[in-house]
């Protein structure tokens, strides 16, 4: 069995700006910022897993070298997203002075989408406030979801989706190093499975290698296909064969057993719909009625009475009388 | 009984003090370094046992204990008559002394001049003193606690409170059954003396089939009524003022009519009735996020009226209806992933990601994380155990083991 030390995600996470894939604009911008010590707000957009965090983590490093940890924070915004975090947290870390040579320190707002209006408010004067003594770096997913206030105070870099060449090398490097054989159309799977995003590859590549070193397609596709439980397919065919209470119960065994938040459920149902047996017109109305629930339910506050509407929906449709 | 659990069983010493240990030893490193800060502010919510820390550390440290609380008038001629004398004075008996000023809230106006008084001793005292609080966050301490230093005492996990009722049970020679304890533990929200008293009625009333009404039996009798009418009389000219007499708020009733909606409509009437839920909750996410509070009118009606005209048809069948269960299934699913947690809360800071994205791509956690990993993340022996559960069951489910050689 290959040697397995760590995890891989943080074992073979980019010390070096050299060693980042896939950004190379965003890196060299960055990184002649961080040679002249003087680095404003940031803002990261971008998919998950393409190397926002990483790039993060490689600019305090560089900026600080041995001191990086006392001068930097990192605040992960969608665990700790009230207000509060920012008067708090943030506050006592920005207002006292770095340590070493550089005149400022750090705060990593990770998924800073996640921060409640109330919170990005906060967070811009603090920003100013503080300026002289500590610098911001945000990271979200959609910099829409950025009030302007804050974005208008930040140098903003999009992260592009990490194209298969890129992912390929890391996966090839990985591979090497951990000793494992693996061939290209297993690479190709690998890639085809994580949607361009780079933890997910080296996670799945890891769990691969923690049953055999000599990585196939079939194993990684088994594991991809055991990782999203076919559960969603069963719910569906419990609405559409009428049988609602069942449907239902189901439903809420599958979010609760895995913690499951209702936006992907609906992802999920989303991209389910279209293999079911049933004719090809009625998946159009029914995607359809999953759009407008989907849109509800980011709109409401109860993510499964709104899932429970949609399998009645289902069930209407199942008796041929949806309209 | 004649003395009451909470008093009968309140901790004596430290020992037996539970799930606090990171306060309990705060609390020490205060003491020790008393005179540095002079007063110490211990603030929480009720029942998390600040007043018996207090009184333990008097008794293990072989302390004398000087108390004023609530009970007591505190204002500045008071304090200055009872406490200036108590903090100069050594002990009767040469013993250590310790001043706790419990329940500090409670200096109210009545106690003219009471906190500056206490503000002035505390810069005098030549003994610690302790001073609890549940909000000391509020504009009149703000003196106060720059005088302080100040430990937060958190809500108890639901697992000690839980451990300590068992003990209890077991002392008073009552057998409860898990899941009725369980309910006790749910109710109490981290409070102590709530989880005590509401053992103690319990267990006076004898009747285990009372408990899941214990709580909430009030509150059904007048919601029943209002179902009822929504289901089945759609006529009703009062029916957007049906919720007026009961006791719960609309999130509550909502919970209700979810629940029962599926026994009581079938086809196109069902999923109309869940378009009026979906629409209602649509309402309460957006008075959630805008604070507007007057689309409680539309939430309302969408859960009376919106549902009642999913069907013309009137039913005249009695139904019992069904409490809602889903809160609770969540509950105890919760307690269950609890260990899955804490595992993905470590394993999300070790590798810089939130435990909310962590949890999204837990399902391959098992294989990644191996021995060395679980030294290095601190795991706990039941955490290990769980993940090697889960290592096995994966490979089991998934056929892996045709891959391994």
């Amino acid at each position: 069995m290959a040697s397995q030390n760590e995890i891989w995600t943080e074992k073979y996470r980019p010390q070096k700006f050299e060693d980042l894939v896939g950004q190379d604009d965003i890196v060299k911008k960055v990184q002649s910022l961080t040679k002249a010590l003087n680095i404003p707000h940031l803002l990261f957009a971008g998919p998950a897993g393409t190397g926002k965090s990483t790039l993060a983590l490689i600019i305090v490093r560089e900026m600080f070298g041995v001191h990086w940890k006392e001068n930097y924070l990192e605040l992960n915004a969608s665990d700790e997203r009230g207000i509060d975090v920012v008067r708090q947290k943030v506050k006592d870390f920005a207002r006292t002075k770095a340590l070493g040579n550089v005149p400022f320190k750090v705060i990593f707002l990770d998924e800073a989408d996640a921060l409640t209006k109330e919170a990005q408010q906060a967070l811009r004067r603090t920003m100013e406030n503080y300026t002289s003594t500590c610098r911001f770096v945000m990271s979200c997913n959609y910099s829409s979801k950025i009030i302007d206030p804050l974005q208008s105070r930040c140098a903003i870099f999009r992260f592009k989706l990490l194209e298969e060449k890129d992912v390929a090398k890391r996966i090839r490097f990985i591979a090497e190093k951990e000793n494992l054989t693996i061939s290209e159309d297993t690479v190709i799977a690998l890639y085809e499975a994580s949607e361009g995003d780079c933890r997910r590859v080296i996670n799945l590549l890891q769990a691969s290698a923690s049953i055999t070193p000599s990585i196939t397609k079939e194993l990684v596709n088994t594991l991809v296909s055991s990782a999203k439980p076919g559960d969603i397919k069963i719910v569906l065919e419990y609405a559409l064969s009428g049988d609602f209470l069942k449907a239902k119960e189901k439903l809420l065994e599958v979010m609760l057993k895995e913690s499951i938040a209702g936006t992907d459920i609906i992802k999920s149902i989303q991209r389910e719909v279209w293999n079911l047996q049933i004719d090809d017109e009625l998946k159009v109305r029914l995607t359809e009625k999953t759009g407008e629930i989907e849109f509800r339910l980011v709109e409401g506050s109860d993510e499964f009475i709104q899932l429970e509407a949609l399998l009645a929906a289902f069930v209407l449709a199942g008796k041929g009388i949806i309209k | 009984m004649t003395l009451p659990l909470i008093e009968k069983y309140r901790a004596g010493s430290l020992k037996d003090i539970k799930g606090q240990d990171t306060v309990i030893s705060d609390i020490r490193t205060f003491l020790k370094t008393f005179p540095k800060k002079r007063a110490l502010i211990l603030s929480g919510p009720v029942g998390t046992g600040k007043t018996s820390m207090a009184l333990a550390f008097a008794k293990d440290d072989e302390c004398e204990l000087f108390e004023l609380n609530a009970s007591d008038l505190r204002n500045r001629s008071k304090l200055e008559a009872v406490l200036a004398p108590a903090i100069k004075q050594k002990s009767l008996f040469n013993k250590k002394k310790l001043i706790l000023m419990d329940e500090a809230d409670g200096i109210t106006t009545s106690d003219r001049g009471g906190l500056p008084e206490l503000i002035a001793l505390i810069e005098k005292t030549s003994f610690p003193i302790i001073i609890t609080a549940n909000d000391i966050w509020k504009r009149k301490f703000s003196l106060l606690r720059k005088k302080c230093k100040i430990i937060a005492v958190k809500e108890l996990k639901d697992d000690v409170i839980f451990n300590i009722l068992k003990e209890v049970c077991l002392k008073e020679n009552h057998q409860k059954d898990d899941k009725t304890l369980q309910l006790i533990v749910k109710n109490s929200k981290g409070d102590m003396r709530a989880a005590l008293n509401d053992l103690q009625t319990l267990l006076e009333l004898g009747n285990d089939a009372f408990i899941e009404e214990f709580y909430e039996r009030e509150k059904e009798e007048s919601i029943f009524d209002a179902l009822k009418t929504v289901f089945q009389d759609p006529t009703d000219p009062k029916i957007t003022r049906i919720y007026d007499s009961t006791k719960m708020d609309l999130n509550e009733i909502a919970l209700w009519v979810e629940e029962n909606i599926p026994s009581e409509y079938s086809g196109s009437a069902l999923a109309k009735a869940y378009i009026s839920l979906s629409t209602a909750d649509i309402f309460r996410g957006r008075i959630y996020r805008q604070q507007y509070w007057r689309f409680m009118v539309y939430q309302n009606f969408f859960l009376s009226a919106g549902i009642s005209c999913a069907t013309k048809l009137k039913y005249k069948k009695f139904r019992q209806y069904k409490r809602p269960s889903r809160i609770l299934k969540i509950w105890l699913a919760n307690q269950k992933n609890a260990k899955k947690k804490s595992i993905v809360a470590k394993y999300a800071k070790a590798c810089h990601m939130s435990k909310k994205k962590a949890m999204k791509n837990s399902f391959l956690l098992p294989l990644i994380i191996n021995k060395e990993t679980e030294d290095k993340l601190n795991l706990e022996e039941r955490e290990r155990d769980y993940l090697l559960d889960k290592r096995g069951a994966i490979i089991i489910a998934s056929q892996l083991n045709k891959f391994r050689i």
